[in-house]
């Protein structure tokens, strides 16, 4: 009986699989074609263009390989992790690419069978021809132990995740878990449905040798079909549970992937690319560690992973909720494996709650905050004796304005390098709009927008300076200010000293710098503020640093978090600021500052004022 | 039935306690950290609601209780148990032994530094109530320019009831005493326009409401209510001063000659230091805990230890003195039913 099916290439026990595997496919084309319709116009056109695009393709190509399959950025976080994701990604995929080559090579007359490839050891009886392929058998057996190992760090995993450089992981749902053992199950399953069938398909070291084991004890053929059945059942199960797992993601990234390159953003709370993301976070729980609300345990349940876990289910509640308490620091985007926006994504979900308080900023007189201040007249500053000769607008902002002794100190570095400059907002100005963009009010800070436009052009600058990370990241991500180079103090501060225009002295004192949420992962400026920090005295690193810089607790970003609430987080901030016990504390934020002020027992300091008291 | 008595801090609340012991029989032994008696009213020109000189009710006291073994210029280094007393050891090398320790460590004022959007140790025209205090006093403050006084502004709880300053206490004593000093600013510069910002008026004291009064309609002080927004400093050296007029429902901005801010008071670092060392419990507004905050304020949960005055929170001068003569009474009944 068995030569008869083994002659026809059929047998029932590829049904499950089948089914599954069908099931599956309608699913991530649904989904994908989906995703693609609710794109704006012009987001459709630029994703199809790009896929047309051979520099962008490339970069595409490249990072399948380098996410989807060996998992690289996984690897520089935790070795272990980047092994257990990239040998059962990669391991996968060559088996499958192999056995497709297998099969083209030995059987081309069954390769039109879509189960074929997969249970290829089940139809294919050793002979002189497929034994040319032992080194096929070889890889085969190479790679299923990849993946076998792979499978084994998982289950440590479970049980010691701290081994793997995670403190804290996710609460599995259900359906997870159902995907997760199923996982576990089928290559364990496979081996042993191979081992059975080794001696007659042909196998190699791994196969082969569990073949002769089972054989010393298990003699009888009627062990084959149970376990490739068993082994086609798991198949179908994980895949007809993928869809509504955390799995999904495997599928998701591969059109994620284009999308990021073709370099579409975020437009809707749910539809188009907030999908995707929804659907490409693989629920591994790296945003709960990261997350700087995480100093407070109650808080675990409000990161990232969470937040798309309740858009899957459209938990409304909760979506809001997540969403209004967020600080926004960024940091689950700047971690976050697969880069899901999980701060994007929350603004987007803000912009779909409703206010009593609309206010329309539209209707703002800008005269009246123009005049003889701000406005570059003809004639350059006499004091002035340098070459390159800007005109700079100096936006102090109201954060600024909230902690004078940086502005001041602002005022004396400009005038020490002798800088042709004046005040945008002395006498008060227009907020820059980031509060409002951060609260999801993005037609009132478009508003905002406009009229500090409209006071930039009539001043006739072409620099615009800020001393605030909160107002440079809207002024250089949201504003068209053409012909207007956008400056914050720290790069400005950098060109100054580098210019020579303006001399510092070096002091002994240790200084760790706090990397603000907004001008280090809002805007990437991480090293000027280095340059100035080293130049003035000894800089001292933080225990997270950079892209991982702890927030001060004390952003703008949250709309619910109270006062008492935020305490937690700055003392953990600060715990990790003065890990190497620096002499003081430097930021370059003002909110920060007046943060870290409140319940630090070193001083706090801007980059101004330090650069101030050294030059 | 002598009894030795250890007062920590040489204040008026100690100081009046020392009289009060000195008076009942007992030897108060009061350890001062600074180089004077009389604490924060030492420093102090005139006390409301009578204008009395503040420099007469430290005179009194110091003279009154000048019998009592008095320690300038030294610290508590620690304070270990023993069976039934307490062994405190000083900084200047001599240990005390004692059934009965009273805590009158007092107040430290806010450092308003911290509140930096009000431009102290920024700009040179912001001072604090202490300041104007001691320039009433000594007539001394590089920053206070005697010619050029057309406007000043006081702004109200400056670190009071202010969660962002981790203060949430009222200080009690902030209003009126902003009214007083704008009276006597007032009575100083009769040229000069005198603002108040305050949050509300808390003016529960006798006569308290009549200062308020005579200030606005005799002065012709502004009382604006809202909080200060910001404050920055124009080219002339002037601070100007940007606010809500919360009753008016519209932002004001004015220009000031000198502002000046009401630090109020927070639970002094010292008194914390030593209550630790008794493990004494601290409560959730930082001062120390009494046993009860009704009918027991001025006894702690230790025996032998006792409290007056600000060590408990703010309070005024005639409740600091009340308090001190109550503590007193406490440790004397104490002393009386050991025998």
């Amino acid at each position: 009986m068995n030569n008869v099916t083994h002659l026809s290439g059929y047998n029932n026990f590829v049904l499950p699989f089948m089914i599954g595997m069908i099931f599956v496919l309608s699913c991530c084309a649904i989904g994908a074609v989906r995703v693609i319709l609710e794109l704006p116009a012009s987001d459709k056109k630029k994703f199809f263009l790009s896929l047309i695009n051979p520099k962008i393709m490339a970069q595409n190509v490249r990072d399948w390989f380098c996410d989807c399959l060996f998992h690289v950025k996984l690897w520089k976080r935790n070795k272990l992790l980047g092994y257990m994701h990239s040998s059962i990604a990669f391991g996968w995929f060559m088996i499958i690419l192999l056995g497709h080559i297998e099969v083209f090579l030995y059987t081309p007359d069954r390769i039109h069978k879509l189960w074929y490839p997969i249970f290829f050891r089940y139809f294919v009886a050793v002979n002189d021809n497929t034994m040319q392929g032992s080194f096929f058998f070889f890889l085969m057996d190479f790679f299923l132990l990849i993946i076998l190992s792979g499978i084994l760090l998982a289950l440590v995993k479970r049980v010691r995740s701290r081994a793997f450089g995670m403190r804290r992981t996710t609460r599995l749902s259900f359906t997870d878990r159902i995907g997760l053992y199923s996982l576990w199950l089928i290559f364990p399953l496979r081996l042993l449905a191979e081992g059975f069938t080794a001696d007659i398909s042909g196998g190699s070291f791994l196969t082969m040798s569990l073949n002769h084991v089972l054989h010393s004890f298990l003699g009888s053929e009627m062990n084959m079909l149970p376990t490739w059945w068993a082994y086609s059942l798991t198949l179908g199960t994980f895949m007809c549970i993928l869809p509504f797992s955390r799995y999904m993601h495997i599928p998701a990234e591969i059109l994620l992937i284009p999308m990021r390159n073709a370099g579409i953003l975020i437009t809707h709370s749910r539809k188009g690319v907030s999908r995707l993301y929804v659907h490409t976070c693989p629920g591994c729980g790296v945003c709960i560690d990261a997350c700087p609300m995480g100093a407070v345990k109650a808080n675990n349940k409000d990161a990232t992973v969470y937040l798309n876990r309740q858009l899957k289910r459209g938990n409304q509640r909760r979506i809001n909720e997540i969403s209004e308490k967020c600080l926004l620091c960024g940091k689950c985007s700047a971690v976050c494996q697969v880069g899901v926006e999980g701060d994007k994504l929350r603004i987007a979900q803000r912009t779909q709650i409703k206010y009593n308080l609309s206010p329309d900023y539209s209707k703002i007189d800008v005269n009246s905050l123009i005049n003889t201040n701000n406005i570059f007249v003809n004639t350059a500053n006499k004091n002035v004796s340098y070459t390159e000769n800007k005109k700079v607008l100096y936006f102090a902002g109201c954060m600024t304005s909230l902690t004078p002794s940086i502005r001041k100190s602002m005022v004396s570095i400009l005038n020490k390098s002798g800088v042709d400059w004046r005040f945008m907002d002395e006498e008060g100005g227009i907020c820059c709009g980031r509060p409002m963009w951060m609260a999801g009010r993005l037609e009132q800070a478009k508003q905002m927008a406009e009229k500090n436009t409209e006071i930039i052009k009539t001043s006739g600058a072409d620099m615009l300076l800020l001393s605030c990370p909160i107002c440079y990241r809207i002024f250089k991500e949201r504003y068209s200010l053409e012909g207007v180079e956008v400056l914050h103090h720290t790069e400005y501060i950098d060109r100054l000293v580098s210019e020579g225009r303006l001399n510092l002295s070096r002091s002994d004192t240790r200084y760790v710098y706090h990397d603000p949420c907004e001008l280090g992962r809002g805007c990437n400026i991480y090293e000027q503020p280095r340059h100035v920090v080293s130049a003035v005295g000894e800089l001292v690193e933080a225990a997270k640093n950079g892209k991982e810089s702890v927030c001060c607790g004390g952003s703008l970003g949250s709309l619910t978090l109270g006062f008492d609430k935020r305490k937690p987080l700055t003392e953990n901030a600060l715990a990790n600021l003065t890990a190497g016990s620096p002499d003081a504390i430097v930021t370059a934020c003002p909110l920060c500052q007046s943060t870290f002020g409140r319940y630090s027992d070193r001083p706090v300091k801007d980059i101004a004022q330090i650069v101030d008291e050294n030059s | 039935m002598n009894e030795i008595v250890v007062i920590i801090g040489g204040g008026i609340a100690g100081l009046e306690a020392a009289r009060q012991l000195l008076a009942l029989g007992h030897s108060p032994i009061v350890i001062e950290k600074s180089d004077h008696l009389g604490g924060h009213v030492a420093d102090w020109h005139k006390l409301f609601p009578d204008m009395k000189p503040a420099k007469d009710i430290v005179d009194e006291l110091v003279s009154s209780s000048k019998d009592a073994n008095i320690f300038l210029h030294t610290e508590i280094s620690f304070i270990n148990r023993l069976k039934d007393r307490y062994n405190i050891m000083l900084s200047n090398g001599i240990s005390i032994t004692s059934r009965y320790i009273l805590f009158t460590t007092g107040f430290r004022l806010f450092d308003a530094a911290k509140k930096e959007e009000y431009g102290y140790g920024v700009y040179n025209q912001v001072i604090t109530n202490q300041d104007l205090e001691k320039w009433f006093n000594t007539s001394k403050d590089s920053r206070i320019d005697n010619s050029a006084m057309k406007a000043v502004g006081f702004v109200h709880c400056v670190g009071s009831r202010d969660e962002k300053a981790r203060n949430t206490q009222c200080s009690k004593v902030c209003c009126i005493t902003a009214i007083k000093q704008a009276i006597e600013l007032k009575e100083k510069f009769p040229d000069a326009e005198i603002y108040c910002f305050y949050m509300d008026l808390r003016l529960f004291g006798k006569k308290f409401e009549d200062f308020y009064i005579k200030a606005q309609r005799d002065c012709g002080i502004h009382f604006i209510r809202g909080r200060v927004s910001e404050v920055s400093e124009n080219i002339d050296g002037k601070v100007i001063v940007k606010a809500e007029d919360t009753l008016a429902g519209r932002p004001m901005k004015v220009t000031l000659d000198l502002l000046v801010l009401m630090s109020g008071m927070v639970c002094n670092p010292d008194s914390t230091r030593v209550a630790g060392m008794m493990s004494l419990p601290i409560d959730s507004d930082g001062f120390l805990r009494s046993t009860d905050n009704v009918s027991r304020n001025t006894v702690s949960p230790k025996n032998g230890i006792f409290y007056a005055g600000a060590c408990t929170g703010p309070k005024t001068v005639p409740e600091t003195l009340a308090e001190a003569r109550s503590a007193v009474l406490e440790i004397h009944n104490s002393i009386i039913s050991r025998r």
